[in-house]
C-alpha cells in the first residue's frame, strides 16, 4: 500500500501537503501557499469536502427521524439502575430503633426542583459539602445556576436562596449554615430560530 | 406558585450542554434524555454510517449513550460533550466491528451508506450530499472509515491509527487515498 497522493497541482504542491497544511489551521501561515491562486482554490476545494461532511452526517441524522420510543427507553431503563444516591442523610425519628435516611440524590433533586420554581432559574449543579452524615452538622450548600439573561441577577439569586432555605428546612433536617449560588451560564431563546 | 414545573421542562431546553451534563452528573436523567435529544441524531448517523446498518448503529449509539451517563462525572469540564460521544460511539463501532466481521478489510462496502441521503426531494443541495454519499459509500472500507473519523468524528491521525489498529503511515495513506477520490469524484459540485 503505497501513501503518496498521486495528485499533484501544476505549482507542485501536492493535495496532501495542503491538507496537512489546513490539518494544522494554516500556521504558521506559508507565504507559499498562501500566495499561490492554484493553492488557494485547492484549499478552499478541501475545506468544502469537510463541510460537505459534516452537513452528511447532520443530514443523515435529521433523515433517520426520531428514535423509536423503545430506543430511548433502553437507554433510560439501564440508567435507572444506576442512580446516583451518594451519601445516606440522617433523618430523626423519635423511636430510636427506626432509622430513617434520605440520599443525597434525593435532596439534590429537590434542590433542582426548587430552583425549577424560581422564574429564570435553572440549576446547574448542586454539591452539599460538611459532614452531612452526622446529624447536628453544619453543612453548606452551594448550586450553580443558569440564568435567563433576561432577569436581572441579585433578586433571582435572593429569591433562589430563599426558596432553597424554605424547602430544605422543611424536607430535610440539615444544619444548613450557608447557602452559596453561583452564576456560570446564561440562557434564553432569541427571538427566531436560525434557518437550515 | 401554581404552574412552574411545566415551564422547567421548557427551560431544559434553553440551557446549555454543559448546564444539563452537570445535572446529569448529579442524577438527572431528564436532563440526560435532553442531551439525548440534542446529540443523537448525529451520533445515530454516524454509527450506521460506520457499521452500514441502521439496526447496528442504534444499537451502538445506545450503548455510547449508557457509556456517556456512567463517564459523564469524569469529563473534564467545558469539554465538549458532542465530540466526546462521537469519539466513543466510534470506540465502540470500531470495536464491534472488528468481533463481527475481521475480515473484510478494504472490501468496498456495498449496502453501507448509499441509501440514507437520498431519500427526499431532489434539490442542489440534496444531489451534492447524495453524491458524497455515494463516493464514500464506494471506498474500501479502510479509507471510509478513515474518512469518517477524520472528517465526521473529529480525530486526529494518531487517534485514528489508535481506534483502526493502523500504523499512523497507513492511516495517512488511507486518507490520501480517500481525499483523492473525493476531491476528484465531487470536483464537478465546486
Amino acid at each position: 500500500m503505497t501513501a503518496s497522493d498521486p495528485r499533484t497541482l501544476t505549482c507542485g504542491k501536492t493535495i496532501d501537503e495542503l491538507s496537512d497544511y489546513l490539518a494544522r489551521d494554516r500556521r504558521p501561515p506559508d507565504p507559499s501557499i498562501e500566495t499561490c491562486p492554484e493553492c488557494l482554490n485547492a484549499l478552499s476545494g478541501l475545506e468544502d469536502l469537510s463541510a460537505w461532511s459534516r452537513e452528511l452526517i447532520e443530514d443523515d441524522g435529521r433523515q433517520l427521524g426520531a428514535p423509536s420510543a423503545e430506543w430511548l427507553r433502553g437507554i433510560l431503563d439501564s440508567i435507572a439502575l444506576e442512580v446516583r444516591s451518594g451519601r445516606d442523610l440522617p433523618v430523626r425519628h423519635p423511636d430510636p430503633r427506626v432509622t430513617i435516611a434520605i440520599t443525597e440524590g434525593a435532596v439534590r433533586s429537590l434542590i433542582r426542583s426548587v430552583g425549577g420554581t424560581v422564574p429564570g432559574v435553572v440549576i446547574a449543579g448542586c454539591r452539599i459539602e460538611g459532614d452531612a452524615e452526622t446529624p447536628g452538622a453544619p453543612v453548606r450548600v452551594a448550586v450553580t445556576v443558569s440564568l435567563d439573561w433576561r432577569m436581572s441577577a441579585a433578586p433571582a439569586i435572593a429569591g433562589l436562596r430563599d426558596a432553597l432555605g424554605a424547602a430544605l428546612a422543611e424536607h430535610t433536617e440539615l444544619e444548613i449554615v450557608d447557602i452559596g449560588v453561583t452564576v456560570v451560564d446564561v440562557h434564553g431563546s432569541a427571538p427566531e430560530e436560525e434557518q437550515s | 406558585m401554581g404552574e412552574p414545573v411545566v415551564e422547567q421542562e421548557d427551560v431544559l431546553a434553553d440551557v446549555s450542554d454543559d448546564v444539563l451534563v452537570q445535572r446529569a452528573v448529579d442524577g438527572d436523567t431528564d436532563a440526560f434524555a435532553g442531551l439525548i435529544g440534542r446529540h443523537g441524531p448525529q451520533l445515530r448517523a454516524l454509527m450506521t454510517r460506520l457499521t452500514g446498518s441502521q439496526a447496528e448503529g442504534d444499537q451502538l449509539a445506545q450503548e455510547t449513550f449508557y457509556q456517556a451517563w456512567r463517564e459523564l462525572p469524569q469529563l473534564e469540564e467545558g469539554a465538549a460533550l458532542r465530540g466526546w460521544l462521537l469519539r466513543s460511539g466510534t470506540r465502540l463501532a470500531l470495536t464491534h466491528l472488528r468481533s463481527t466481521r475481521p475480515s473484510d478489510d478494504g472490501r468496498p462496502a456495498a449496502a453501507a451508506s448509499g441509501d440514507l441521503a437520498e431519500a427526499d426531494v431532489p434539490d442542489g443541495r440534496r444531489a451534492r450530499l447524495a453524491a458524497l454519499s455515494r463516493v464514500l459509500g464506494a471506498l474500501p472500507e479502510n479509507d471510509r472509515h478513515c474518512w469518517l473519523l477524520r472528517e465526521m468524528g473529529g480525530l486526529d491521525y494518531d487517534e485514528i491509527a489508535d481506534q483502526l489498529q493502523l500504523p499512523v503511515t497507513d492511516v495517512r495513506g488511507c486518507l490520501a487515498r480517500a481525499r483523492a477520490s473525493i476531491y476528484t469524484r465531487m470536483e464537478e459540485w465546486r
